[in-house]
């Protein structure tokens, strides 16, 4: 961690992030007190449970990485009126791409999940997307062409 | 211990499971669920290792990400909306990564995890207690991306398909690459494993064209000699 990176996040992504710091600075509390934390039932991931399994030094190594994610991050903010007509972070996106129609979000690393049309800004599509209008067409190239016409911006950032 | 066995024996049913992305596309003798499993593992470790990641949880969740294929099966992005019964069609229809709109990807998206969450709890419901746990928070880190960890060996599933593929193309120049390479570039943003795309590249198509244009090279100095 050298080198200093940015984080950018939406309010709701912010939000997930602090809530596991706290359970994981409450667990490392538990951990060093000696106490077992119960097993969750639940559907969502326990981290809880996960990082007592593992040495303390990767629950702390864990709660620096989200320190250093506070002190590095950024909130997506919608843009000006005169700047949307502009793919930036948290803008959705309909693209044609090979006589098809598809939507993306561009979102920042931690809150990427492509399964359902959240793509990173790092990503080399997200990257390439960003800073064009209706209209462009943006090529990726490597290795195997590929063309993506913007047909649509928006942006609904909460 | 008679616990252990069973589920293993369940598990061990992965090696004789084809993936179902090879079969749609014609492979003959297609990679197994558990081959694939195999070398993402050895992946996780070796990209995991440049990474400094927790390489014991990305080993661990590298080989039980699909362990719920046991009972859900394989799952491809074309058994939504662009699966056809007619075999003949599979191998055209693979030609094109299939696009969805926002609200198909999010049903997608929570029918598989429902099934595969559904299957999973079947395959582990008589493990011990903590293995059991370690196993299943593991998949849903994995799914979900919720640690770096979990997000790498996400991106990784998809490096390792992309790998194999390169490997059909690269012994049948009729299978469909293309697609393989559009979906790693929306997906994935992760730097180690962008830099080992490169090398893909490099190695696979770069290569290639080397090797073409020495061929012709070679060719025309055959002709030029014939000439003389």
């Amino acid at each position: 961690m050298t080198k200093q990176k940015k984080f950018y996040l939406t309010k709701e992504g912010l939000e997930k992030i602090k809530k596991e710091y706290k359970d994981l600075r409450d667990l490392k509390f538990l951990k060093t007190k000696g106490e077992m934390p119960k097993i969750w039932h639940s559907e969502d991931l326990n981290p809880e449970y996960l990082s007592f399994q593992e040495d303390l030094s990767f629950l702390e190594t864990r709660i620096a990485e989200l320190e250093y994610i506070f002190k590095n991050s950024e909130l997506i903010k919608t843009p000006s009126k005169e700047k949307q007509n502009i793919i930036n972070l948290g803008a959705q996106v309909i693209v044609g791409v090979d006589d098809q129609t598809d939507e993306f979000e561009i979102v920042g690393t931690l809150e990427a999940n492509p399964a359902i049309g959240k793509i990173s800004n790092e990503s080399p599509v997200g990257k390439i997307l960003l800073g064009h209008k209706v209209g462009d067409e943006v090529v990726v190239s490597s290795p195997i062409m590929t063309i993506y016409k913007i047909k649509k911006i928006k942006y609904n950032i909460s | 211990m008679k616990n252990i066995l069973n589920f293993l024996i369940e598990v061990g049913k992965l090696k004789r499971m084809p993936r179902k992305g090879w079969v749609l596309r014609g492979i003959k003798n297609p990679e197994t669920i558990a081959a694939h499993t195999f070398r993402m593992a050895i992946m996780s470790w070796l990209l995991g290792k440049e990474k400094k990641l927790n390489i014991n949880k990305v080993i661990k969740m590298s080989l039980i990400h699909d362990l719920c294929e046991v009972y859900a099966g394989d799952t491809t992005p074309y058994d939504n909306k662009f699966f056809s019964k007619n075999k003949k069609q599979w191998r055209e229809i693979t030609k094109k990564w299939p696009r969805f709109s926002k609200k198909e990807k999010e049903k997608n998206f929570q029918r598989k995890y429902k099934k595969e969450n559904k299957a999973l709890k079947k395959l582990l419901l008589n493990l011990p207690p903590a293995l059991k746990g370690e196993i299943r928070n593991l998949w849903i880190d994995y799914e979900k991306g919720s640690t770096k960890e979990g997000k790498f060996v996400h991106q990784l599933d998809r490096v390792e398909n992309l790998l194999q593929a390169l490997e059909y193309w690269k012994k049948d120049k009729q299978f469909a690459i293309k697609p393989w390479w559009i979906q790693i570039e929306e997906l994935v943003d992760d730097p180690i494993l962008l830099k080992f795309m490169k090398a893909l590249d490099k190695n696979f198509h770069k290569k290639e064209t080397k090797e073409k244009i020495k061929d012709k090279t070679c060719g025309t100095s055959q002709r030029s000699r014939k000439n003389l």
